[in-house]
């Protein structure tokens, strides 16, 4: 009988990280952090170490000349994890630019080795790696090959019970195949610039043993340090989580906060559906979106609302300022040009589990898209499904609202094909009467429910929407051109 | 904090020394003893920018103790500094490595902080002094 060897993972202490590495860094893993200079290497290599060395299991950090240790030690410093009082019993950092300085890199490995062994660390760093492979390749007489001195080298660290990463810009160069090969684990990060925004991006390439999270995940770097926001991802078997079927079976309804809405709908919102209200701008789908916020704070079901387009003065903006401030619903209004969808989805994630959250608002898709870097934009359909899919399996109820252009040739309801996405669709519409212009407003589709297929005319009060009769006087509203019911048409 | 180390700590060493060689030797000395703790971390071009930086702050207060070795290496350049001091009263020398060694600290601490200067160099400071039985503590 023989036990299988169980592979501790470590936590990174990095938010995200370990989500995204499949649970964590496997023990005594040889690790390669590849990018290219700015990336965040040496950052995310010294947010791991000041999380993870302690006095019991301490960490080397060996500096080449890739970046001065000077300036490495004086940058590094301002963020909060350098923990000043973990150096030198639990963190210790040598330079090896003498030893690489020789070329040759039996030598060097000999001071790695050395260093090692006088101070038993747990974790070891390189940073960064290209360049002891750069001054080995010059040195053309040098007697250790560089894939023999990476074998050894990885052979070494494990054997000493170390959990070992090198940084360097492996990916770029043919040389570092070899180390490829030796590594347990690659993560590459990269920084991609789009227009005047930069978004830096985190994938793992590998990772023995372990499932990690595909694709490439954004992260940010703050004072804090790095925070990863993985790339959402749905179970496939959510759906049939025992919350969710519970929502879906409840055939509880919603109160939308206006009257005669619940009605058009067909007796409320169903519990866990996302509704799309789209209409042209001023036709009152903030306000709309405010009244199902704080009809849920009377119902005692809390909400949420991530919040793209504000404009303080208006009154149902202070009723939505005064709701966020008494702490009756959460807020995320972000403002950064570099933001992710997957960092708004996680801050929406956490906000809702922390309010919990049955009713959630995004207002609008529109500023949505403008506030995502633009390097998010070519896949913001993409993504959005992702973000709906992922609210559903949380079983919160969403509304979404929507700029929609007001074209009567075209009836469209998104701009960005999310009207399929949703399971009930409000449009909201001008028309013209008269020489006035009229709002309207009409339920288009309740998912398996019946609903108010009618035309209804609105206003907007200072106590809120208030919907009035169905328009029966007119039709080909929604052509743009009205026409009266009922009047005898000239003959031509 | 660190401009009272180092006075205490030359002081532990030369202080009353008749002789400037006395001073250069302690001088010298405790720089090599910093300069030993700091290569593992920054370098020996780290340490080595960082102490012609100091000379060169010198050059107003002590002319005299700007060498000549511009592009020799810590060890020559040290040699000559050592001479140099070695070469004046005992209270010149002294006030001159005072000077040089406070501006390296500093300057060190300019750069990458008083607290992990203060920890780097901490050994120095609490190290057994070769010319008494005395022993400053930080």
């Amino acid at each position: 009988m023989s036990k299988k060897v169980t592979i501790h993972l470590l936590s990174t202490g990095i938010p995200g990280l370990d989500a995204i590495l499949g649970g964590g860094l496997p023990e005594f893993s040889f690790n390669l952090i590849s990018g290219p200079p700015g990336s965040g290497k040496t950052t995310l290599a010294h947010h791991i170490m000041f999380a993870l060395a302690t006095r019991e299991k301490p960490a080397l950090f060996f500096t080449v000349l890739g970046e001065p240790p000077l300036k490495m030690l004086r940058y590094q410093q301002q963020f909060s994890f350098f923990d000043i009082g973990k150096l030198d019993s639990s963190i210790r950092f040598v330079n090896l630019c003498d030893d690489v300085a020789t070329g040759n890199l039996e030598q060097v490995l000999a001071r790695m080795t050395k260093e090692i062994a006088a101070f038993s660390p747990a974790l070891v760093f390189v940073d960064s790696f290209r360049t002891v492979i750069q001054d080995a390749q010059i040195q053309s007489g040098d007697v250790m090959g560089l894939k023999l001195f990476i074998q050894q080298l990885g052979t070494f660290l494990s054997g000493w019970q170390a959990t070992s990463f090198l940084m360097g810009e492996f990916l770029s160069t043919n040389v570092s195949l070899p180390i490829l090969t030796v590594a347990d684990g690659l993560l590459s990060l990269e920084q991609s610039v789009c227009r005047n925004s930069i978004v830096r991006k985190i994938q793992v390439l590998k990772m023995r043993g372990q499932s990690t999270r595909p694709g490439m995940h954004t992260f940010r770097i703050t004072n804090d340090g790095i925070a990863v926001y993985p790339v959402t991802l749905v179970l496939h078997d959510t759906i049939g989580a025992p919350g969710i079927v519970d929502v879906l079976r409840s055939n509880k309804r919603l109160a939308m906060g206006v009257p005669r809405l619940d009605e058009m709908l067909g007796g409320g919102l169903p519990s866990g559906y996302s509704l799309l209200v789209a209409g042209p701008s001023g036709s009152g789908k903030t306000i709309l979106a405010t009244a199902f916020l704080a009809e849920g704070v009377r119902q005692g079901e809390p909400g949420v609302i991530v919040a793209f387009e504000q404009t303080p003065s208006q009154s149902w903006v202070r009723a939505l300022d005064d709701m966020v401030h008494a702490g009756e619903i959460g807020l995320i209004n972000t403002r950064t040009p570099d933001l992710s969808i997957d960092e708004i989805v996680q801050d929406l994630t956490s906000l809702i589990h922390r309010f919990k959250a049955t009713r959630v608002v995004i207002d609008s898709l529109s500023g949505f898209e403008l506030a995502v870097a633009p390097t998010f934009r070519e896949d913001f359909r993409e993504s959005l499904f992702r973000m709906l899919a992922m609210l559903s399996t949380l079983g919160v109820t969403v509304l979404i609202t929507s700029e929609l252009e007001d074209r009567y040739i075209d009836l469209r309801f998104s701009p960005y094909g999310a009207a399929f996405l949703t399971d009930a669709i409000i449009v909201q519409r001008y028309i013209e009467v008269k020489s006035s212009l009229q709002r309207v407003m009409a339920v288009v589709k309740v998912r398996a429910s019946a609903h108010s297929t009618e035309i209804r005319r609105y206003k907007i009060t200072q106590e809120g929407i208030v919907i009035g009769d169905p328009v029966t006087d007119y039709e080909g509203i929604l052509g743009g051109q009205p026409t009266r019911v009922h009047t005898p048409e000239p003959d031509r | 904090m660190l401009r009272e180390k180092i006075r205490i700590t030359l002081e532990h060493h030369a202080g009353g020394a008749a002789d400037a060689s006395v001073v250069a030797e302690a001088v010298t000395s405790t720089w090599t003893q910093m300069a030993d703790l700091l290569t593992p971390v920054i370098g020996t071009r780290g340490v080595n920018v960082i102490l012609r930086r100091s000379l060169h702050l010198m050059r107003m207060e002590c002319p005299w103790l700007l060498t000549s070795e511009e592009h020799g290496d810590s060890a020559a350049l040290l040699a000559c500094l050592k001479a140099r001091l070695a070469g004046r009263n005992p209270g010149d020398a002294l006030r001159a490595g005072h000077g040089l060694l406070i501006n390296f600290t500093e300057l060190l601490a300019t750069l990458i902080g008083e607290s992990l200067t203060e920890r780097l160099l901490g050994p120095v400071w609490a190290s057994p002094d070769p010319f008494s039985e005395n022993e400053v503590e930080p």
